[in-house]
Parts: structure tokens; sequence; C-alpha cells
């Protein structure tokens, strides 16, 4: 399906988008989905934000970006997507439960990047409707990362079976690396990374949604996890994460890590190693040709 | 069975000033980056490396082991020793010479030195009363003690610390004391303004030929030494305000090194390990020497290589004629200047416990790339980036060529090292 393109001139405001995307929609009708693409063209990255970025999440400040980091880049145009009339998706009570994303050869911090997002296969789940959005990040034209995000919309019915979603194993193990997290991650990250979700910082934004306390955002703990295998990763790799429980801020958490037979597998769990929080695989990949 | 320590080559990032391109990147970073591009270089992902050695000048508390972490960040083998050295300015020179004796005990088959330093991201550490007082309160039993040790904090301890460069015993700055230096020593200004500029000149002739292609990876891309200003001149450097030395003082910003951020790292091997993986070795270290000054008393900071310098030609019985290449760091180009008149100066290397004075120096073999006051002076990094351009200097004119390396450094101390080209 050829896709009409909305070419945004520069990355939208997230607080404005944000809100508008928590205003409840119609129940009237079948769901909908915008079925545009939101495009941003010759993004020029900022060294200095990124190095913010890197330093909050472990990452080690190379003239290649992390992949995590195409991710924040593409989160705005996510949100302006959401935050669009035609959907009926609301970001209110969307939960992120897995990504995807594949890095199809090393990325320079100094190349300028084409933002590629839309949304697609909105199908039923058993609490809700489940949604991805993807996203492609281009240079000169050639697909240089790909990334899928899947959300599960609460309260949102979709005609048909729901899928049955695959649950990843979790075999508990004594946690190799122990992360403490501070109360004001969440805020932290919020500078780094642009997502203005109150859940992440405020208590009583986080009581609403049912936590106790304020959840860190689950790109930080995938980024985390990343960066402590980032040097063992090839140099173009899949990897996909599973967000299977949220972590209450602050909060002390394991990471186990471990080579597989074609790449590595990790998941942060609780301080036993019993609950996983996220799971991890990598799998090495071509590169481009 | 001997074995040879030779320098097979080496990679650093460009150095930059601080506060400029690398003002995001940490010891951490900058040295993970130049050691993946001599990891790249080499073909040495993957592989266990005998020991990594190096440190930086300007270090915060969490980087008690930077240089292992900094391994642990690359593409070496996670099964790669390594470990912090430190000597302010003589650092990573202080380094190869510790890689290249476990090589020539025969203790590792091949080693990295390294330095760092980031002017940039120095630092910054509580006042002492306040130190004090946070540490009490941590080790107090109860609440009460601990806020009665808390209550103790008065406004003027909230001060931070920011690092300097000042001799702990004298509380000199090194410019200041320099500037003792090149005032005893009569340096000239025209002296001065003349070594720094053929520092630029030398340096910007040197990129422009490519001899840096082989040694240098870009890195937050700066593909070239930010400091250098190949169209600097001693009539623009002449224009320059005196920095040290008061209003009448010689010294200048042009005339002394920057603070700057970087790093550097040398690839050494043991010469029959390196033919046996098809590495071709540059140089072999002959020997090295570190010597000391009683500054303190009020001798000059700086000049400790002289003694250093005249000891290690007396062992290795070689004269000044015997080096076909000097590198002087360019701590200030009076430094250099003081250094060379030290050479030629019967009393002060008597005075130093020398036997005569070292002799004089045909310029034209002095720093032939450039030296510090062009490339820029991380610290730390500077040794490492001498070693490799030295040796690659010394190969190319010939088997049996030598060089020496003569590098200053705070609390005054000096480390050389002579270098024979394989």
């Amino acid at each position: 399906m050829k896709r009409d393109t909305e070419v945004l001139s520069r990355p939208p405001r997230l607080a404005p988008a944000f809100a508008r995307s928590l205003i409840p929609r119609s129940r009237g009708g079948s769901p909908r989905i915008p079925t545009r693409s939101a495009v941003i063209e010759n993004l020029t990255q900022d060294r200095e934000r990124l190095a913010a970025y890197d330093r909050l999440t472990g990452f080690t400040l190379r003239d290649d970006v992390p992949p995590t980091w195409l991710h924040v880049l593409t989160f705005p145009l996510h949100i302006h997507l959401l935050s669009d009339p035609e959907s009926s998706i609301r970001l209110l009570g969307a939960v992120h439960v897995s990504n995807r994303m594949t890095l199809h050869r090393p990325v320079g911090a100094d190349e300028r990047l084409t933002l590629d997002v839309h949304l697609d296969a909105l199908r039923p789940h058993a609490r809700g409707a489940l949604v991805d959005l993807i996203g492609q990040v281009r240079v000169d034209g050639e697909p240089v990362w790909d990334g899928v995000s899947t959300y599960l919309a609460q309260g949102v019915s979709v005609e048909g079976e729901p899928h049955a979603v695959e649950r990843q194993l979790h075999e508990p193990s004594t946690p190799h690396s122990l992360w403490r997290l501070p109360v004001g991650l969440g805020r932290d990250y919020r500078s780094v990374s642009g997502d203005p979700n109150p859940i992440h910082t405020s208590r009583i934004a986080a009581r609403v949604f049912g936590f106790p306390r304020p959840i860190i955002h689950g790109m930080w703990t995938h980024a985390r996890a990343l960066a402590a295998i980032e040097p063992r990763l090839p140099p173009t790799y899949t990897v996909d994460v599973a967000f299977t429980k949220p972590i209450l801020l602050p909060a002390t958490v394991g990471l186990t890590s471990t080579p597989t037979a074609t790449g590595h597998a990790a998941a942060v769990t609780d301080r036993t190693g019993t609950k996983p929080h996220l799971l991890m695989s990598v799998v090495g990949e071509p590169p481009n040709k | 069975m001997s074995h040879e320590a030779v320098i097979v080559g080496g990679n650093r990032i460009p150095f930059a000033k601080a506060g400029g391109r690398y003002a995001e990147a940490s010891n951490h970073d900058m040295l993970t980056a130049a050691l993946d591009g001599l990891i790249a270089r080499f073909g040495l992902s993957g592989q266990r490396v005998g020991e990594v050695a190096g440190g930086a000048v300007l270090k915060h508390a969490r980087d008690f082991n930077l240089t292992r972490e900094a391994v642990l960040s690359s593409a070496l083998s996670p099964d790669t020793p390594a470990c912090d050295l430190q000597q302010a300015c003589g650092t990573s020179l202080e380094a190869t010479v510790y890689i290249a004796n476990k090589i020539r005990l025969g203790q590792i088959d091949s080693g990295i030195a390294a330095g760092v330093d980031s002017a940039s991201d120095a630092p910054i550490a509580v006042s002492d009363p306040l130190r004090r007082i946070l540490l009490k309160a941590s080790a107090a039993r109860s609440t009460k003690d601990r806020v009665a040790a808390l209550a103790r904090i008065r406004p003027s301890h909230l001060a931070p610390a920011a690092p300097s460069v000042r001799e702990p015993r004298t509380g000199l700055s090194m410019g200041e004391h320099q500037a003792l230096t090149t005032k005893s020593w009569g340096i000239s200004r025209e002296d001065q303004d003349a070594l720094a500029a053929a520092s630029h000149g030398n340096l910007a002739a040197a990129w422009d030929e490519g001899f840096f292609d082989d040694l240098v990876t870009p890195y937050q891309g700066v593909t070239k030494d930010a400091l250098l200003r190949p169209d600097t001149s001693i009539e623009k450097l002449a224009a320059l305000k005196a920095a040290f030395g008061g209003p009448d003082g010689t010294m200048t910003a042009g005339n002394s090194t920057a603070l700057s951020d970087g790093a550097a790292t040398v690839f050494l091997a043991d010469a029959q390990w390196a033919k046996r993986h098809h590495l071709s070795a540059l140089a072999r270290v002959v020997d090295a020497e570190v010597a000391a000054v009683d500054h303190p008393s009020g001798a000059d900071l700086l000049l400790a290589p002289v003694a250093a310098a005249g000891r290690l030609m007396a062992r290795q019985g070689l004269s000044l004629d015997d080096f076909d290449l000097v590198e002087i760091h360019e701590a200030f180009a009076s430094t250099v200047l003081a250094t060379l008149a030290a050479w030629e100066s019967e009393d002060y290397c008597r005075g130093v416990g020398l036997d005569g004075p070292i002799g004089t120096l045909d310029r034209k073999r002095l720093n032939v790339t450039g030296s510090s006051l062009a490339v820029g002076h991380p610290f730390a990094a500077t040794g490492a980036r001498i070693v490799p351009t030295l040796a690659k200097l010394l190969h190319r004119k010939g088997a049996g060529s030598r060089g020496l390396i003569s590098v200053c450094a705070a609390g005054g101390l000096g480390v050389v090292a002579v270098l024979e080209a394989v």
C-alpha cells in the first residue's frame, strides 16, 4: 500500500502533542489509526544531547550511535501520530509491550537522517488491541535502521480472534550485575529522550495509572541493557525486547547476559533474578551490501 | 632467551582545545576511541593483549580503573589485563617504558601504553573541610551524631575545589614556575615565538604530507589537531600579551601549551612475536631513565629531564651526535629552550651530577613534525603521541637511526627514552 506522507520540517514539540494524545476519543465506530506516515528529512543529530543520552544509559561516546538513540529520534513521530484526531488509539493507557530494531549498518553521529514512522497492524488482544509503530531511518535513501514498537491499547476493541502473544520464558538465574536506579532517573531520562509522560516522573500521575511510584521508561532499561553488552555486539544486528514488568523507582535490579549461538541474550530482573522486567535477545545480521 | 621490545605503531585521536569539540567526551570515551582505532589498525579485535597500561592526570574518583574500563569498552578481548599508571605529563612515556620492560623480561608478548586527559571534563571536588565532615557524618553511628557532624558545615565549605596545575609544595602554577626558569636562563621572547611558530609550521607540513594518516583516527568529527594554526607566524605571536611572569614576562598563550583534550596509544611487542604475527616493527625501545629535581628548594621545575638524558646517554655510551632526531616535549617554548641551554651548560650539568655538558643540538633534528605547542598537550597523552611519531620518523630514516625523547613533568620529574629504528 502506498501511504500518504506528511513531511514535518522538524521534530514536533512533545508536550502539546502528548497532551493532545491524552484527549479521549469517541468510542463510536470501529477503531482507526492514521494511515499516513510522518517523515522528518535531513535531521542533524545533536551531539551534546547524544553525549548526555550515552552518559545516562551507559554507552561509551563513540562516532557511531547506539540503535536505541535512533529510536529516541523517531519517538516524537510516534507521539505525533498517536495524538492525531484520526487515531482512536489513545496514548493514555497504551503500554509499550515489545520492541524490535535492526541496525543494518553502523550509523555515524555526523550523518543526516531521514526518519519515517507509520502505524500498522491494529489487531485484537485479550486486553485491548495491539498496534505497531513502524519506524525507519534512512541516510541518502539507504535504510540503515528499522524499528517496530508494539503498543497495547487497553480498552480498545478490534474485531477478530485475539492473537496469542508469545510469552518469552525466563530461566531464573542470579544476576551478575546490580543497577541502582535513583528516584530521579525518570526525570533525567525525560531530559535526554524528550518523553514527557508524567508516569515516569510524578508519583501522582503514576498512581492514576495504578502504579504506587513512578516507573522508569522501558526504553531506558532497553538502552542500559544494550549498553552493558555493547562491546560484545556484532556490527549489525537485530535486537528484540519484551517489557514484561515495569520497574518502580527507586529500584535495584539485576542483569544477566549470556552469549548465544547467534548473538546474545540478556534479562533485566529483580535483584534475585527470578522476576524479569525486560527480556532481550540480540541476533547478528548481515550488513548492508 | 633475550627479548627485544619494538614499537609496532600507534594511534591517537586528534587533540582539541579544552571546552572544544571533545567537551562532552570523558577520559573513558576518548581512551576507548583511541584504543579502538589502534585495534582496527592492527587487527587486534577480540585478541588478548599482554597488558594495557595507561592513565590520566585529571581523574575522577570513579575512574580508579580507567584503563581497564576502557579495555572493557574496546574491541579487545575482555580477558586483556590493564593497569592505571600516572606520572603527570610523563604518564604515557612511563607506561611505554613499563610495557617495554615487561616485554624485555619475557613476561608479556605484546602490550599497549596509553594516556588520556580531558581538561574539559575535569573532576571538581568538594572542599577539604566539607569532605572531612561528610566522611565523619557517614561514619556516625546515630542520627544525633550525624546531625552534629553535618551542623558543622559552613557556607565557605561549599565552594568547590577545581583541579589546578599548581605544585602542591610551592603553590606556583606550572607557568609561574617556568617563568622563573625563563628569567634565570635569559630565554628571549623572540626565541620562544620562533620555536612556537616552527612547531605549528612543522605540524602543518606533516599533516599536509599525510604523515599522520596511520597514526591518528578521527573522533567526534575532528579529523585533525584542532589547536594547529598553520597560518601563525612569528609576527602574529609577537603581538600576544604576556601570560606568565608579570607584565614584562615573555611567556604568552602562543608560546605556552593550551589546556587540551585527547588520548593516545602505542602498540609494543616482542620483536620475534611481532615477526610471527606478520607485524612490521618501526623501532626498538633501547633504554629509558627518569630523574627528579628539588624544585621546592628552588631547582628549575621542568628541567629534570636534563639529568635523566645525561645519565641515560652515559649508560648507553651515546653522545648527542648519535641521535638523528630529538623530541623535547614543548610544555612551554621556554622549557625546550632552557633544556637546550642546560644541555650546553657545564655548570648545570655538573650540578645535577653529570660529568660535563651534554652538548649542542642541531635544531634541524628537533621536533621535526611539531610538538605540544601546536598539537596540544592532554597531559597524560603526550608521551604516547611522541613515541609512535618518533618511531615512524626513525623508521623512515632507516635501520639504526636513533632518537631521544625528553618529557618534563610536574613534581620536578623528567622521563627520557631512546628509540632505535629497526
